[in-house]
């Protein structure tokens, strides 16, 4: 539990949109079968007034931090509207804000995330699946049925290969503490740096699994910076060179940032690297 | 989406940066008149490929050679990409070559500016033999101007002469959600500092309020597949897949290659994919030539299991279908294809292994 807990109110912003309130119903789902206090408010600006699964919607974040406790926001708002969530969220003094919303031109992330840091907020994604600690918190849209309680933290650039991750670790008796997807985008709010810190001061959080992909530094990076013991797994290992592979951010790039030289680099760190998704559970049980 | 050389230096000189006199032709365009652009000129082709210059696609001429040259170059193909334009401009009387950037730094999560002394085309080389030699400043994305002391940072002595391009191409970057605006090499002249080459990358994810209507960097297939709000790449192998999320369709591509197999296409189905569309993907896929047996490798969160496995029946393909479904109504998906001819897998390594088998 590391971004939150039990405790933690959260806020949906688009929580009367098709995504929103399909989510808000999940994620309040899961904090009733664990006792937690969930989704306490939504945003949409014009739906004052109205509920959306019993949780009140507001015209804006002002108007719901008077009225509750708000320690996380949840982004499903389109592309165009997103980075003036985040900056209305961080505004308003809300620390935690994950950003599920995909396509926001990187210019408009850089701006949001930048001023959500002079705000003192801390943004996870965009183009990510969210967070969730098993037992205590989701906030977002990672399958809960997939995750079990445990002492390993996740931490990856994808959604669905996320889902794969947690699904084997389950299988094979391995919980998480917490997963965290920090998005598929060039420019995120969390990198594996800022998660594997926040592991590092985590009591639950015994080791840790990097899940990269092809494109930037940001995998070898963490895995440098931390003393947590870490397995990794890179994705796109056979991705041709200068093609987007469905993530913005998924693109070799004047030959840096390819899947060979990202696995060399963490191996000469002394990490793991995993070949295949299945051999994950395995290494990770070794340094349990 | 990368811009034509032709088309960054418009941009450019729209914001006060000096680019040399040229002009643009078009294949099959009839050459103007060449005699006042200036004494020397320089016929570039306008492909979108690095090492232009090394493959012979930027040649210098006499105003009375160069519509020949012209011609010669539209018949050519640079690293293997046909010549459809060409900018033919000013050769500048030059005194030095530098560098300077500014593009997206992932790491600290802004722009950075760079610039070298030395310029030219072999600015890659130069940065990874002496990296000391590309000085670099973060600039806060927040910011409309690069303030004086980043400038002095990143300049040194030269802030005067350099100062305002640098200022300039920061507008550009910031107004055209630029990935990368780059000046290489940026020229000192006895007329001052120009632009003489070009580059430009337009954030995809920005291009519709750029006022891009066509991704030039995808294919028609490609674009086809972007119109469904797929993610498509083309590869060469005979493996049709389909997955759903990049992560974990780059996942089922890389355990293709470790089978020994080799994947026809990468193809994202996207968050919530329907019954429509996953038919649409599955035909998009078989429609290739080449493609022996499809996988399908969907993992359902968002996505439902039943609703993909009446989308695989709809299609129809001949090839043979292999899937993978797990999660969201994952048995009510099972029923629905079970005994009609399409083999289906627990693990995806298991769908992997047969898949890459089949295409043998």
């Amino acid at each position: 539990m590391i971004y939150g807990d039990r405790r933690t109110g959260i806020l949906v912003q688009g929580a009367t949109g098709q995504q929103g309130s399909f989510h808000i119903q999940y994620m309040n789902a899961y904090a009733r079968s664990v006792g937690g206090r969930g989704v306490v408010a939504g945003v949409t600006p014009g739906k004052g007034g109205q509920e959306v699964h019993g949780v009140p919607v507001y015209d804006s974040v002002r108007d719901a931090v008077a009225e509750h406790d708000i320690g996380a926001a949840v982004i499903f708002v389109p592309a165009a509207a997103a980075p003036d969530s985040i900056m209305e969220e961080a505004h308003a003094g809300i620390p935690v804000i994950v950003a599920i919303t995909e396509r926001i031109p990187v210019h408009d992330a850089m701006k949001a995330i930048a001023y959500a840091r002079m705000e003192g907020a801390t943004v996870i994604g965009p183009n990510c699946p969210g967070l969730i600690s098993p037992g205590e918190v989701k906030m977002g849209i990672i399958p809960a049925h997939l995750a079990s309680r445990g002492p390993v933290g996740v931490i990856s650039r994808s959604g669905t290969l996320t889902y794969e991750v947690i699904h084997e670790l389950t299988r094979a008796g391995i919980g998480q503490s917490t997963v965290v997807g920090i998005g598929g985008d060039p420019v995120i709010g969390q990198t594996f740096t800022d998660v594997l810190e926040r592991f590092e001061d985590d009591p639950a959080t015994k080791a840790a699994v990097v899940i990269g992909e092809v494109g930037g530094a940001l995998e070898e990076e963490g895995v440098a910076s931390t003393d947590l013991p870490v397995v990794g797994y890179i994705a796109g290992v056979s991705a041709p060179p200068e093609k987007r592979m469905g993530h913005a951010g998924a693109i070799v790039e004047g030959g840096e940032g390819d899947a060979a030289s990202k696995i060399r680099r963490m191996e000469a760190l002394g990490v793991p690297v995993a070949r295949r998704v299945a051999e994950i559970p395995a290494l990770v049980q070794e340094l349990l | 989406m990368r811009l034509l050389e032709c088309e960054a230096k418009e941009i450019y000189a729209r914001y006060g940066i000096p680019v040399p006199k040229g002009v643009r032709v078009k294949a099959g365009e009839k050459i103007p008149d060449l005699s006042g652009i200036g004494p020397e000129l320089v016929v570039k082709a306008q492909v979108e490929v690095g090492g232009r210059g090394k493959a012979g696609g930027i040649v210098m001429a006499a105003p009375a050679d160069a519509a020949r040259v012209a011609d010669e170059l539209f018949r050519k193909e640079i690293r293997g990409v046909p010549v459809r334009e060409i900018l033919i401009e000013e050769r500048l009387p030059i005194r030095h070559e530098h560098y300077l950037s500014i593009l997206v730094d992932r790491s600290t999560r802004q722009p950075v500016v760079l610039f070298a002394e030395a310029g030219g085309v072999d600015i890659e080389l130069a940065a990874k033999e002496t990296p000391e030699a590309v000085r670099r400043v973060t600039v806060s994305p927040l910011l409309t101007d690069i303030p004086p002391f980043a400038l002095r940072d990143l300049l040194g002595a030269r802030v005067k002469e350099f100062g305002p391009v640098v200022n300039r191409l920061w507008k550009v970057f910031r107004e055209k959600d630029a990935m990368l605006a780059e000046v290489n090499p940026l020229v000192t002249t006895e007329r001052g500092v120009f632009a003489a080459d070009a580059k430009l990358i337009v954030d995809d994810n920005a291009l519709a309020r750029q006022g891009i209507a066509v991704n030039r960097d995808l294919s028609p297939r490609e674009r086809e597949a972007e119109s469904h709000g797929f993610s498509y790449v083309e590869l060469d192998g005979s493996v049709g897949v389909i997955g759903n999320g990049a992560g974990l369709t780059m996942a089922t591509l890389d355990l293709i290659q470790f089978y020994g197999g080799a994947a026809a296409n990468f193809l994202d189905v996207g968050g919530g994919a329907d019954q429509e569309r996953v038919k649409h993907a599955v035909r998009l896929v078989a429609g290739r030539p080449g493609v022996k047996v499809i996988l399908v490798n969907l993992l359902g969160g968002i996505t439902r299991c039943d609703d993909v496995a009446r989308g695989i029946l709809d299609a129809g393909v001949p090839q043979t279908v292999m899937v993978r479904l797990a999660g969201t109504n994952e048995a009510e998906g099972k029923k629905i294809l079970d005994g009609r001819g399409y083999p289906m897998y627990v693990t995806m390594d298991e769908a992997v292994k047969a898949a890459v088998e089949a295409a043998r």
